[in-house]
């Protein structure tokens, strides 16, 4: 074997000094910096995302229903409800479990009860072992903590290498979609990205930009020091970590740099590995419509002594986070969620406004629980109301969540802790009276049908409803024809 | 920072929920990632590793060595490494090879050097296991976590005695047992659709995967 040893002759092109955007700060915060109203006006301000997001889900929502054409596709959701509730239902049993699989394989465990403490281990770690440089493959969880600014503000360079998380990384963007990044941004956006960091113009195709990607990532592949990952899921009889990816970066930032860092949320743990056969056809048939992704990869603790490759060590950082909260409480269930991204995919609010106008980490339905959950209702409470509750989610959810009621019953939480103010108060007391008792009820619905029919041109009331303004700016009603 | 017992306390103390039971172990669910009853699992094999944009080939014991080079000639690979699960077929494709005039390395030689694995233009592996339904071959530590997908061009040789129908008889079965740090379904080349939705091969593994089949003596 000829050994040409020297430098970027191999293995890539060093990315530009100063390529990437500076991360967001934990105190950067979208969700408090615009009302919901703000960001979703953003949201519908932007023709291309709603196309792109009606393309790129409608064609993951009928691969999917192909997918399981022939099977018995309710009994495997069924199933995978089951082994979702009962880990999440004996948690501690199970991560005891887990725990004592990892001791043994050489894992080291850490433990995070919030976004700060997460944010401290990980650099504690990098700058313990004289960490430089960074590669991470994709990882909710550290989106969730702002995990590149703590490792950016102690002197450590960061490289995210899914191909959508570094162009989100570039351009100093947020992703918009749990698996699909960059479902916001045009190929035209990428390229002039691109060509800026490239120094010249790159040709408008998405193999180039994706080539042009490629080269760079190879080389802070071949420098980095440690990979961090996220995790699929967390597998109590084997104490193994489960990552699922399609471009293979996840198995080379686990794989390569000489310390693996995991972080992942507690609630990924599934108590036996071979719940995977119920669990990993869900997740990529309900996520990409994929009978599976191109990798599946299973950790077990660091490099054993006979084997050719693979880090030193392994850390796996487990985030608690509003987690432990939830646990036997009413929405419990919001921790049943293996992030495949299909509510988002089918939500009709979703697919006008868009991942960002849900102002956090998580969109669409999904979102629109965890966030006042993990967030708290002061900052994220008014998602609640973003969305129709027509439970289109419900019946997607490849683990039976049920999001419509856990919308309802946060919204019941909001009113409750005194979050709506006395109009709208007022308002729905007065309507719930009304149409409690069947005269009024048909008397109100006489009186709507004459107002409608006045204040209608051409079949639609559009934004002349007085007082509703505000509702109806972004919504038309049409007549019915009198029958 | 919080130690492990408080963090555990934090969880004990929460209340316990509604706990519906696992479903059985021994059973194969009805899903997509198992085979159908009748089914033959060459004909799905073939059939799944195509779909992922992978070739197959069939090939018999005497053969794998030519129809490893022939792979590796269309690939227009030179630099090439091999991993140890190649099992009985090692030698043959060694000796195939360095007949042919390529640069052969061990991957457990090449791996300690980083920029040494990603120069290869190719390597050839075998698999811990296969799986029909799937069309994946199972890889694993004990070969090298990243031996393959390291390079543009992946050659794996695959037993039909290693092929298993489905993922639950991968993950209920022992052949796991022997699989060291990691274990991992590989299912074709590298794939992304990030940018407008336009699929890509090749973007962190390889672009091109070929599976060689060898078909048991009858």
């Amino acid at each position: 074997m000829s050994t040409p040893t020297t430098d970027d002759s191999l293995g890539g092109t060093p990315l530009p000094i100063g390529w990437a955007a500076p991360a967001h700060q934990p105190s950067d915060d979208p969700l408090t910096e615009a009302t919901l109203t703000v960001r979703m006006q953003e949201g519908l301000a932007r023709p291309f995302q709603r196309e792109a997001i009606a393309n790129a889900t409608d064609h993951t929502i009928v691969a999917m229903e192909q997918r399981f054409a022939g099977t018995a596709h309710d009994e495997l959701r069924e199933q995978g409800r089951k082994i979702r509730a009962t880990a999440i239902a004996n948690l501690p049993d199970y991560l005891e479990q887990w725990l004592a699989q990892a001791d043994a394989n050489g894992t080291t465990v850490h433990f995070a009860a919030n976004d700060g403490e997460a944010r401290q281990i990980v650099a504690d770690i990098c700058l313990e072992h004289d960490v430089s440089r960074v590669v991470k493959s994709k990882s909710m969880a550290s989106e969730e903590v702002s995990l590149n600014s703590a490792l950016e503000n102690v002197g450590i360079d960061v490289v995210e290498t899914d191909l959508g998380e570094f162009v989100v990384q570039a351009m100093g963007d947020r992703p918009s979609h749990v698996i699909a990044p960059i479902l916001h941004r045009t190929r035209g956006e990428v390229r002039e990205q691109f060509s800026k960091m490239a120094g010249e113009e790159l040709p408008d195709d998405p193999a180039a930009l994706t080539g042009f990607a490629r080269e760079g990532l190879r080389h802070a592949f071949l420098t980095a020091d440690a990979g961090i990952s996220g995790g699929n899921f967390l597998v109590a009889d084997t104490g193994e970590i489960v990552m699922v990816t399609n471009e293979g970066n996840g198995r080379l930032t686990t794989s390569l740099p000489r310390i693996h860092i995991a972080l992942v949320g507690i609630e990924k743990l599934i108590p036996r590995r071979t719940d995977l056969a119920v669990l990993l056809p869900l997740l990529t048939g309900h996520g990409t419509g994929q009978l599976i992704t191109t990798y599946v990869s299973v950790v077990a603790g660091p490099r054993r002594a006979d084997e050719p490759d693979g880090p030193e060590q392994t850390h796996v950082v487990l985030l608690d986070s509003g987690r432990s909260g939830l646990l036997g409480g009413p929405f419990e269930e919001a921790l049943h969620c293996i992030r495949c991204g299909a509510c988002q995919n089918i939500c009709p609010v979703y697919r006008q406004v868009g991942g960002h106008a849900y102002g956090w980490v998580y969109g669409g339905p999904i979102g629109a629980v965890l966030t006042p959950l993990f967030r708290g209702q002061k900052d994220g409470g008014e998602l609640s109301h973003a969305t129709t509750l027509c439970g289109a989610c419900d019946d997607v959810c490849p683990v039976k969540i049920p999001l419509h009621d856990l919308l309802l019953g946060l919204r019941q939480r909001r009113v409750a802790e005194g979050c709506v103010g006395w109009g709208e108060r007022a308002t729905f007391a007065v309507w719930g009276q009304v149409w409690s008792r069947p005269l009024l009820y048909r008397a109100s619905t006489a009186v709507a049908r004459g107002s409608l029919r006045v204040l209608a041109k051409d079949g639609v009331v559009s934004r002349r409803l007085p007082g509703l303004s505000k509702w109806t700016a972004g919504r038309d009603l049409l007549l019915g024809r009198r029958r | 920072m919080t130690d492990r017992a408080a963090f555990l306390a934090t969880l004990r103390a929460t209340p316990r929920g509604k706990n519906p039971g696992l479903p059985d172990r021994s059973s194969t669910p009805d899903a997509p990632t198992e085979l159908r009853a009748g089914e033959d699992p060459i004909g799905r094999f073939q059939r799944e590793t195509e779909a992922t944009s992978a070739s197959m080939s069939r090939v018999t014991r005497d053969t794998v060595g030519v129809a490893v080079v022939a792979a590796l000639h269309a690939a227009g690979a030179q630099r090439v490494a091999l991993t140890t699960d190649l099992g009985p077929h090692l030698e043959a494709v060694r000796s195939a090879c360095w007949a042919a005039g390529l640069e052969v390395a061990d991957y457990a030689d090449v791996a300690p050097q980083r920029r040494q694995a990603a120069a290869l233009d190719a390597t050839v592996t075998g698999c811990l296991a296969a799986v029909a339904a799937t069309g994946s071959i199972v890889t694993s530590a004990a070969a090298g976590r990243a031996g393959a997908l390291i390079a543009p061009t992946h050659v794996c040789v695959v037993r039909e005695d290693q092929l298993l129908p489905g993922l639950h008889a991968l993950l209920s079965g022992d052949v796991l047992s022997a699989a060291g740090s990691l274990f991992a379904l590989q299912s074709g080349p590298s794939r992304s659709a990030d940018i407008e939705k336009t699929l890509i091969l090749g973007v962190h593994g390889p672009g091109r995967v070929d599976v060689l089949f060898v078909e048991l003596e009858r």
